[in-house]
């Protein structure tokens, strides 16, 4: 989902996660009404990155903020362990583990926050403008872990104001303007 | 309207004495009647000042859980009063506990409603207030960012609660020691925000030259004016005159 600063995307991705509640028409999530879904059985399904990844960062260290969520779901402490260091070598965090996360670089702090989103193993992403203050170098990076996770079959939703990196992993792009739809490829395209 | 004009146009040093005179009541009073004479007073206060009864009504339902909370803690763990319900040997709703729950709520409910007057002066016109009362600017900057900002704290919590249930948390279906489990999560991002946000603050008004003269220069000056003597004055008799009937 592609549009200038202010067209509505955040919004819109709000309202999909059931952020937001839509004053007009409905969303669907597998075919249910959003408005009937609480946060945490949406969450369990949907993963939401926010614009900013200190939003979504609670535990005092890297490790802890992987493993709390699956604590706290009751899951048992082995298969949490691997969760997380698998998680923790497939972002390149595993040298940050004993970290305090809020001292993180913004690169660093992005990939916890895609990585404990992950965790969860959803089956689908919205991605909240990921590219926001990642250099060239973690933008090649994140895009990297994307087309990985396109290839193990996550659907995701991208919201961004930059079109190349948007449209690069694309099968449908939709353009917003002003809180109206202008422009939807309103077909499945085949991935750059 | 002209009334409220009034009192929301007094000088925010006036509503600093109202505000004091007020909460000071609400901790020195015991009786839970003498309470809700003065709960009544800053209800009907707050009215003249033009202050929304919804917000009010929002915050006092916040209460209801203290309220039920302290009235059972308040029953089984004091002695005296008549048990209206019992568990056995154990009064867990007593009229000693009912009084003393109420009694918590209303000094709450009265600090709260109260502070809500001092929000009908801009921040600025608070510093300027504290300045003219010799207190130093920093401190009376503090305050009003305080002021500023607590509105937005709220708004923050609200929104890590909801980052934190789109992890997969799912609140309802924790059971209550989970839950508050879950609750201390909320605590590290709410510190770390607050951190971050009072550092870049700090270095935003160094950097515009916050601190730069020993002496301040200010093109608003407030000069109290006759009614905001009478109404300070009065609050301050009143208050004398009110403990002197009752003690």
């Amino acid at each position: 989902m592609i549009g200038p600063n202010g067209s509505g995307k955040t919004t819109l991705g709000k309202v999909l996660a059931g952020i937001l509640k839509p004053t007009e028409g409905r969303a669907f999530l597998a075919g249910k009404d959003t408005r009937t879904l609480s946060l945490g059985a949406i969450g369990q399904a949907v993963g939401y990155l926010f614009q900013e990844p200190e939003r979504q960062i609670f535990a005092p260290s890297v490790y802890e903020e992987l493993a709390f969520v699956l604590r706290l779901q009751g899951k048992p402490p082995d298969v949490i362990d691997h969760a997380v260091n698998t998680m923790l070598g497939r972002f390149d965090l595993s040298a940050l583990r004993d970290r305090f996360p809020f001292s993180l670089s913004r690169g660093e702090k992005q990939r916890l926050a895609l990585a404990a989103v992950l965790v969860n193993s959803p089956d689908y992403l919205i991605l909240d403008e990921p590219t926001t203050g990642l250099d060239l170098k973690n933008k090649r990076r994140l895009g990297g872990y994307l087309e990985e996770l396109l290839d193990a079959g996550v659907g995701m939703m991208i919201i961004s104001h930059d079109r190349a990196f948007a449209t690069g992993y694309a099968t449908r792009v939709i353009e917003l303007s002003g809180g109206v739809v202008i422009r939807d490829s309103d077909r499945t395209l085949h991935r750059a | 309207m002209i009334l409220t004009e009034r009192f929301t146009g007094l000088d925010p040093r006036t509503k600093l004495v109202l505000v004091m005179v007020l909460s000071s009541l609400g901790v020195i009073l015991q009786e839970v009647l003498l309470l809700g004479i003065v709960w009544f007073l800053t209800l009907s206060l707050a009215a003249l000042f033009g202050v929304g009864w919804r917000p009010i009504l929002r915050r006092s339902r916040m209460l209801f859980g203290i309220f039920a909370a302290m009235a059972i803690i308040q029953s089984v763990f004091t002695t005296g009063g008549h048990g209206f319900l019992w568990l056995g040997p154990v009064s867990v709703i007593s009229s000693l506990g009912l009084e003393r729950a109420g009694g918590v709520v209303l000094r709450l409910l009265i600090v709260v409603v109260s502070a809500s007057i001092m929000a009908t002066s801009s921040p600025r016109e608070i510093v300027q207030g504290l300045s003219q009362w010799r207190i130093p600017y920093e401190l009376a900057f503090m305050v009003a960012v305080a002021i500023r900002f607590l509105p937005l704290l709220r708004q923050e919590a609200l929104e890590t609660l909801t980052a934190l249930q789109l992890r997969g948390v799912a609140l309802e279906q924790l059971p209550w020691g989970r839950r508050l489990r879950v609750y201390s999560y909320l605590l590290m991002p709410m510190i770390a925000g607050v951190m971050s946000k009072s550092k870049e603050l700090a270095l935003a008004v160094e950097m515009r030259g916050f601190r730069a003269y020993s002496q301040r220069t200010a093109y608003r000056v407030l000069r109290p004016r006759p009614f905001d003597y009478a109404v300070g004055g009065g609050m301050l008799v009143g208050m004398g005159l009110f403990l002197w009937i009752v003690y």
